[in-house]
């Protein structure tokens, strides 16, 4: 028993040395996030325009309808999202408009520092997506 | 009927049904993408294979196999699956995958097969197409790199629109659908090849990118256009019409719409809607608010007492028609019309007069079984083209013998077996009265139980076939045949339409049809009819709720005749641009001018509200609650879609409103009670209930309306009208009335006047396309850019009414037919 418990408070103990912590300084020590972390939404450019083709899957998809949508036609006769619109403080970083997204051009970020002062800073334009 | 079995069920059937139509029936969906319920099976996709005992070896397409005694049909089986799933990775092979950016999207035949068959896979390698979409028209855009090659747009567009814009042209892989030398398309625009596409290679060009079908939300209603009562399917995303959706589920249209029904709708999204109560104050109209605008139109009526008259637009629900004529009551006057001007007196007093009712006397879909079928004026499919293509149909499909009392050579000619009995304009009563003739000197006749023959006989002296076509032009022989085949069909149809460009001899035309009508034994008998058929969305509503002059009241015209004279205290217009659609233009403007009062109520700012003293903003049919009457007597309902503009309120609740002033009493309490309150005064309208019409409408009086009395009434003959040139006016096909102008729809295919010359003539004055010209006749000049066309006779000339600019109405006084010079 008392080898049991040994090994136990080792453990505990090995966890107290220096090396062993997983509590970082945040913020000035950021952890790199992983590859399928669900952050800030991302609009994908291609040369000239957005990868976007305003197919209205993610609006139609997103579970706390945060998603706008405008679809519009541009010179080359090729459909383009007019006006594209994430209200972040309705988002509840499902994911599900990445999925849904025929094309690829949606993606999420691994940015999760979303704090603001304004309610209007929230709402992430297409200019703002894109970046 | 046939018994078989399909998937173990056992079923009867009618002879004609096919496997696919059987399996329907009894419950069984079969997937299909080239079948369509009005078209002629075609067989064309073979998603639709099915395993027959009794024809073991091979799968049978089920959308083109008849059924027959005994069969046992096997709708799934492993097979089967995989025959269909072959079959939708063959379709794929060129079909450009651009779901993310088609239209189509979400309600696309060959995407939910797709998916239901779970192809994720193709085995099969191939060129996709790069062939450029057809966009030289504003209102249809073909992208034939995702066409399937069902053939749907070829077949709707020959068999039941009778255009023939599409064909399928070279062989192979290499087949497309093509317009006439692959130029695109240049048609008249009905858009019913967009209703019947699977895929998305044919859509609205209005619509485009606009929504996502699964965004819209679908309201029902009936098209606000002409007298035909089309179901159309408001597809309304946040608060605005975007689209007109396909629905052949309900109405009497089978989904079939023309140019005006499918893109005519952007009207009522309008900016130049009127949205606030219009007051004259010093010379100027000023923005009101509803109190003082309703207690000045209060007071103007209570001063004018029985010298006010009461002019309705025939776009009016019945529900506010109702409240109208209580209106005319409270404020004392019996000057009451509807717009019909006099043009609908064939109607209420001709055929009332004749068979003592005042409607068409069958119903739209009877016609399509009908043998012989006799169009008066061939205008018909212009006023009324969903109805044109039920004659379209009982022609190419049925055999009908069509038969043409026309002036010119229009869209019915065309079909075929059609004779055109083409007289001199305005004629058109001498020809009806010749076949009359030809059926009593030939004892063809049904004559028993038939009043005033006699009469008839004596009045009818001087229309010998050979006297008729001396007059008219039409030949001798052609009549004869023509009342020989009338008399010999045991279904048959008259249909003659009505509206404020044919006014002229609209009572003795009536006269004239119900006269021959009773000769040939169409009135009450079954599969037969004569149609009399209004112009506007409600006509038959306004003849049927008696929004006609009171006792001692006056009509239309001796209201403007009254009012020009001065003697008209007050004039309440309401949803009619006289100053556009009325005959005589001076006249009517010398009316609005001289009257003290004139109240004007409408969407917009027309020419006439502009002259008004109080215009009151007032609502679209896609924003109204009630019933329209069709002219085949249909009630059917009108439903709400969007909001009302600004401060505008519905007909109803503004004619409410007034009487509440004049009267003190509360009068509007939703479209449900006053439409049980018309039924207390119109006994045909109590046999419904305003919730108990049904999705196809409720047709008063029945299928058959039966006559209460067969009376011939005697009717003279035309006069003809001389020179060398004469001009018709009449409807243009793409337009209704004068609001279809404001529609981007129309407007995009005929955007301003013109006057139709026929090859010959223009080929004597030396007149091209686009031409100005110079029109005079009645004393007035008018300017107007000239279009050749084959559809005109020697030394006629045509020209629509619906443009304000043109002033067609200056000239055209609401004769047959204006003698005109034309220079260059």
């Amino acid at each position: 028993m008392f080898t049991a418990i040994a090994k136990g408070l080792g453990i505990t103990f090995k966890h107290m040395l220096p090396g062993h912590s997983t509590t970082v300084q945040y913020p000035t020590v950021k952890l790199k996030m992983s590859a399928r972390f669900r952050g800030l939404h991302r609009l994908v450019p291609t040369q000239d325009r957005e990868k976007c083709v305003a197919c209205y899957l993610c609006p139609t998809v997103c579970p706390a309808k945060c998603i706008t949508v405008e679809a519009a036609e541009n010179d080359k006769g090729e459909k383009y999202p007019r006006i594209y619109k994430i209200d972040l403080l309705r988002c509840i970083f499902c994911g599900y408009c990445v999925e849904a997204c025929p094309v690829e051009a949606l993606e999420m970020t691994d940015a999760y520092e979303l704090a603001n002062y304004r309610r209007e800073d929230f709402e992430f334009t297409k200019e703002r997506l894109l970046k | 009927m046939v018994n078989l079995t399909i998937d173990g069920k056992q079923i009867t059937v009618s002879r004609t049904a096919t496997i696919y139509e059987a399996a329907l029936e009894a419950g069984i969906n079969i997937p299909v993408l080239c079948y369509a319920k009005k078209l002629l099976p075609f067989g064309a996709c073979r998603i639709c294979l099915v395993q027959v005992e009794q024809m073991k070896g091979r799968l049978i397409p089920s959308c083109t196999t008849p059924v027959s005694e005994g069969m046992v049909v096997t709708t799934m089986s492993d097979e089967i699956l995989k025959v269909r799933k072959t079959v939708l990775e063959f379709l794929l092979v060129n079909h450009v995958i651009e779901c993310p950016v088609c239209d189509k999207g979400g309600e696309c035949d060959l995407q939910e097969l797709t998916y239901a068959h779970e192809v994720v896979t193709n085995r099969f390698q191939g060129e996709k197409f790069n062939l450029e979409t057809d966009e030289v028209n504003p209102l249809i855009e073909r992208n034939m790199n995702r066409c399937v090659l069902c053939g749907r747009c070829v077949r709707v567009c020959d068999e039941v629109v009778g255009y023939g814009s599409y064909s399928f042209i070279n062989r192979g892989f290499e087949t497309k659908i093509a317009t006439a030398f692959d130029r695109g398309l240049n048609c008249e625009f009905c858009g019913q090849c967009v209703s019947m596409c699977p895929v998305g290679a044919i859509l609205p060009r209005p619509f485009k990118f606009k929504a996502r079908p699964w965004q819209l939300k679908e309201v029902d209603t009936v098209c606000g256009y002409c007298g035909n009562g089309c179901t159309v399917s408001l597809g309304v995303l946040d608060k605005k019409i975007e689209t007109i959706r396909f629905n052949d589920k309900i109405g009497v249209n089978d989904g079939n719409l023309c140019i005006r029904g499918r893109f005519g709708y952007s009207y009522v999204n309008s900016e130049e809607r009127l949205t606030t109560p219009l007051v004259r104050k010093n010379g100027q109209l000023v923005e009101a608010s509803w109190d003082e605008a309703l207690q000045v139109v209060a007071d103007g009526f209570k001063q004018a007492q029985a010298s006010l008259g009461i002019l309705s637009g025939a776009r009016l629900t019945n529900e506010e028609l109702f409240l109208l004529k209580n209106l005319a009551k409270v404020a004392g006057t019996a000057n009451l019309d509807h717009s019909g001007g006099e043009c609908y007196k064939g109607v209420t007093e001709g055929l009332a007069g004749s068979l003592g009712i005042a409607a068409s006397t069958g119903t739209f879909p009877q016609v399509e079984e009908c043998e012989a079928i006799l169009a008066i004026r061939s205008d018909f499919y212009e006023t009324h083209p969903v109805f044109g293509m039920v004659v379209n149909q009982a022609v190419k499909r049925n055999e009908a013998q069509l038969w043409l009392v026309a002036d010119k050579r229009g869209k019915f000619a065309k079909l075929p077996g059609a004779q055109n009995l083409l007289h001199r304009p305005g004629m058109e009563l001498d020809v009806l009265n010749g076949l009359a003739r030809v059926l009593l000197d030939e004892g063809l006749a049904q004559t028993e139980g038939v009043e005033g023959l006699a009469e008839l006989k004596q009045a009818l002296a001087e229309f010998g076939a050979d006297q008729v076509a001396t007059r008219t032009g039409v030949d001798a022989e052609t009549l004869r045949v023509a009342a020989r085949q009338l008399a010999a069909a045991k279904k048959s149809a008259i249909l003659l339409a009505y509206g404020l460009p044919y006014t002229a001899y609209s009572r003795e035309l009536g006269i004239a049809a119900a006269n021959l009508a009773i000769l040939v034994g169409i009135p009450g008998r079954a599969g037969s009819g004569l149609y009399l058929c209004g112009e506007k969305a409600n006509s038959q509503g306004a003849i049927d709720l008696g929004i006609v002059p009171q006792t001692g009241g006056l009509g239309a015209q001796a209201m403007l005749d009254a009012a020009a004279n001065g003697k008209l205290n007050a004039l309440y217009v309401v949803g009619e641009d006289l100053l556009i659609s009325y005959p005589d233009r001076g006249k009517v403007e010398k009316a609005l001018e001289k009257v003290p009062f004139l109240v004007v109520q409408d969407i917009f700012l027309s020419s006439t509200a502009a002259k008004a003293h109080v215009v009151l903003p007032a609502a679209s049919f896609a924003e109204k609650d009630g019933t329209f009457t069709n002219a085949e007597r249909r009630i059917q309902r009108v439903r709400p879609g969007i909001p009302l503009p600004g401060q505008a309120k519905t007909d109803g609740t503004i004619i409410a409103a007034l009487i509440e002033k004049l009267s003190g009493n509360l009068a509007f309490t939703g479209p449900a009670a006053i439409f049980a309150e018309i039924g207390r005064s119109v006994p045909a309208y109590a046999t419904v209930s305003f919730n108990g019409i049904g999705p196809q409408g409720f047709v008063w009086g029945g299928e058959i309306l039966t006559p209460s009395r067969r009376r011939l009434q005697p009717v003279g003959g035309a006069v003809p009208v001389e020179g060398t040139f004469q001009l018709l006016t009449g409807s243009a096909l793409y337009h209704s009335g004068t609001v279809s102008t404001r529609a981007k729809g129309p407007q995009a295919v005929v955007a301003e006047a013109y006057v139709e010359f026929g090859r010959e003539d223009a080929k004597a004055l030396q007149l091209k396309d686009g031409d100005l010209v110079k029109v005079t006749g009645n004393g007035v000049e008018l300017r107007l850019k000239a279009k050749v066309d084959n559809r005109l006779p020697k030394g006629v000339l045509f020209a629509p009414y619906h443009f304000a600019a043109a002033g067609i109405n200056r000239l055209y006084k609401g004769e047959a037919a204006v003698s005109v010079t034309v220079s260059k």
